[in-house]
């Protein structure tokens, strides 16, 4: 029985955390910044072709729910940035691939942006070009695979701004009078392209809804990624028992514009400087020995840069790609 | 099983069945055959679907494979994309063809497009089943045929069946079929009977019309509930002295051109006649083409004849005003003969 009011997690405590789970949180979220930075670079100044939605200051959260997943668990990722796919699995070339439209992205060269990203063997399905359309399909992913036989759950991640749909409201009721295998993760950075939080929830947390829905509504640090890492640990392994689904609601925050590019003038809140306060790396240093994070993060740029190269050399696809998989 | 007692059995393999029961019939033929179809929607299960389409196959399949949903279209056909994506066979109902606007991101931005989007790597073995057309009364909201909207968007397929035969044969492809398919079943069919094979690999194949009545004087290409008033109005120029053509094309995507273009090179004339507006309909389509194709093999300009550019009245006289008659398609019929 849920409660009324979502149940905040407490930050963990130093001691008990697992060091080679800290340190793989550490190489996951050192390899999606470090992503992120060539690529905010390079758009910067060289302009891009599609549309790059920043995920700078999140990988937090990304980096923490997918490493609670199973690599044959099912996730729909959310626009902002690449930490989700990059985290279950897939490699930063085919997901480069798919963003500079190249052969080798994961889509063979169709490319263009987030939403393309796709594995089936890693069970990324991808992300909805209308916000909010992935909480129908997860719901139908998790009732296939308890129709098949298998234990497995399914991820849906989301923004503050995709839990106004009325997608979220079908989907919430029926999942949870069918107690389907869902955890629904909110990163919830305060957003929603230039509408605030406060414009768009009468509440303070959307886990606030939770209770309405008939399942635990958590609240968790998204900054840390140990904390995020327990809550979605729990919420797996509560909805792959069959006790159905629960809705996490990550604390977060935007960092860079919707797009990259994007001037944010209807921003008060906007950063100076480059640094991002209560930095997911730095978090996670505390229970890190520096050195081994120093390391991590050379290796990360160092695969960032020249993946971002290999990438930029790669063909395109033909046009004829145009006409390819209408149809199966 | 109590459908069997409103079934009459001509032998040789084959039944006397309504339209509903053939459907029935094709989605209980299929669950048996493969595990992995399942079914989804309103009132689908107890009930048996607000026109009785799926009575009893709750009893036979149980409640993981037949579900009944709430009110949420969105979430119906949602689900069923992301079913299909990995590796079930879901069949999702919405009560009336009207609500697939209700679903339209589901129907038309995710079964649609995902696969392409995704380089191949998905695929959406789904069928949303619609009841469409006019019923007598059932008003704006849920008498529109919107079989057109498949074909503006590139990747699901669009299904018309006119008969039992072909709403079994077109339906147990459409659950077979790898692609996402719309199945626009006719409200007002469901009671009419015909002759239905038993055998459960009986398979009406996609993009093949059916001929239902040769003729050298004009082409007909009817869809739907269109196809009996058709055929009734050939009958009466039969009378008249004209033998008309009527062709069936039963799935609007893929279309098959091939078989009305060589009709039309016989006849030099051609007209369409459809239930949904007249205005943008899939007539004009199929108009346009023929006219690229054989400008100079007619002999007349290509009609068309649909519904009015109204919504349409809930009142059931003034309803049927709305949309073509036997006499209406006759007279259609002599004037562009008469050419």
């Amino acid at each position: 029985m849920a409660s009324s009011a979502p149940r905040k997690r407490a930050a963990p405590v130093k001691t008990e955390v697992d060091a080679t789970r800290a340190t793989d949180l550490y190489r996951t979220v050192a390899r999606i910044r470090a992503a992120e930075l060539v690529l905010q670079r390079h758009i910067t100044e060289h302009g891009f072709g599609g549309f790059w939605h920043p995920g700078l200051g999140q990988e937090g959260v990304q980096a923490g729910a997918v490493a609670a997943l199973r690599t044959d668990d099912y996730m729909f990722i959310a626009h902002r940035g690449l930490g989700y796919a990059l985290a279950k699995g897939m490699s930063l070339e085919s997901l480069f691939g798919d963003l500079f439209a190249r052969t080798v992205g994961s889509t063979g060269g169709k490319g263009g942006g987030t939403v393309h990203f796709v594995d089936p063997e890693r069970g990324v399905l991808g992300q909805g070009g209308a916000i909010g359309s992935s909480f129908v399909l997860g719901a139908g992913a998790a009732i296939s695979g308890q129709m098949l036989g298998t234990d497995r759950v399914c991820a849906i991640f989301f923004g503050d701004g995709a839990s106004s749909r009325g997608t979220w409201h079908e989907s919430a009721l029926q999942a949870s009078v069918w107690k389907l295998p869902i955890v629904w993760i909110c990163e919830n950075n305060g957003w929603a392209v230039s509408a605030r939080i406060s414009e768009q929830s009468p509440t303070e947390n959307i886990a606030d809804r939770a209770s309405a829905y008939g399942v635990p509504g958590v609240i968790v640090d998204g900054q840390d990624a140990i904390a995020v890492f327990d809550a979605v640990t729990e919420a797996v392994d509560r909805a792959r028992a069959g006790h159905g689904p629960t809705l996490i609601e990550a604390k977060t925050m935007r960092i860079r514009g919707h797009y990259e590019g994007d001037r944010q003038k209807y921003r008060d809140d906007l950063l100076v400087g480059d640094e991002i306060p209560r930095d997911p790396l730095g978090i996670l240093r505390e229970h890190v020995p520096a050195s081994v994070a120093d390391q991590l993060d050379d290796d990360a740029r160092h695969e960032a840069e020249s993946v971002l190269a290999t990438v930029l050399e790669a063909p395109r696809a033909d046009p004829s790609i145009i006409y390819k998989d209408v149809w199966s | 099983m109590t459908e069997q007692r409103t079934q009459e059995s001509p032998g040789d393999g084959v039944s006397t069945i309504n339209y509903a029961l053939a459907i029935n019939h094709a989605m209980a033929e299929e669950m048996r055959r493969d595990s992995r179809v399942w079914i989804l929607g309103q009132d689908v299960g107890r009930m048996g679907g607000v026109f009785g389409v799926t009575r009893g196959l709750l009893d036979e399949f149980g409640p993981l494979r037949v579900r009944d949903t709430a009110i949420n279209e969105t979430f119906i056909v949602g689900a069923a994309a992301g079913a299909a994506m990995t590796g079930t066979i879901p069949i999702a109902e919405l009560q009336f063809a009207d609500f697939m606007l209700i679903a339209g991101d589901e129907i038309f931005g995710k079964l649609a497009k995902w696969r392409y989007m995704h380089g191949g790597k998905l695929s959406l073995p789904a069928v949303v089943r619609v009841p469409t057309g006019l019923l007598g009364g059932v008003g704006a909201e849920h008498s529109q045929s919107l079989e057109v909207l498949g074909m503006h968007f590139p990747g699901v397929k669009v299904v018309l069946p006119s008969t039992p035969a072909d709403a079994k044969g077109l339906l147990k492809s459409a659950i077979r079929d790898p692609n996402p398919v719309l199945f626009f079943e006719h409200k007002g069919l469901y009671r009419v009977k015909g002759e239905v094979p038993d055998d459960p690999e009986f398979l009406v194949p996609f993009g093949v019309a059916a001929v239902r009545r040769r003729g050298d004087a004009l082409t007909v290409i009817a869809t739907g509930m269109m196809v009996d008033r058709t055929l009734a109005a050939a009958e009466v120029l039969a009378r008249e002295g004209h033998e008309v053509e009527v062709i069936d094309p039963r799935t609007l995507v893929p279309l098959d051109m091939d078989t009305i273009l060589e009709s039309v090179q016989r006849t030099g004339r051609a007209m369409i006649v459809h239930e949904a507006v007249r205005t943008a309909g899939a007539g004009a389509e199929i108009a346009s083409r023929i006219h690229e194709e054989l400008f100079f093999a007619l002999d007349a300009p290509v009609w068309r004849l649909g519904a009015s550019d109204t919504p349409i009245p809930q009142d059931p006289e003034l309803e049927q005003l709305c949309i073509p008659q036997v006499p209406g398609i006759a007279e259609a019929m002599r004037g562009l003969i008469a050419l």
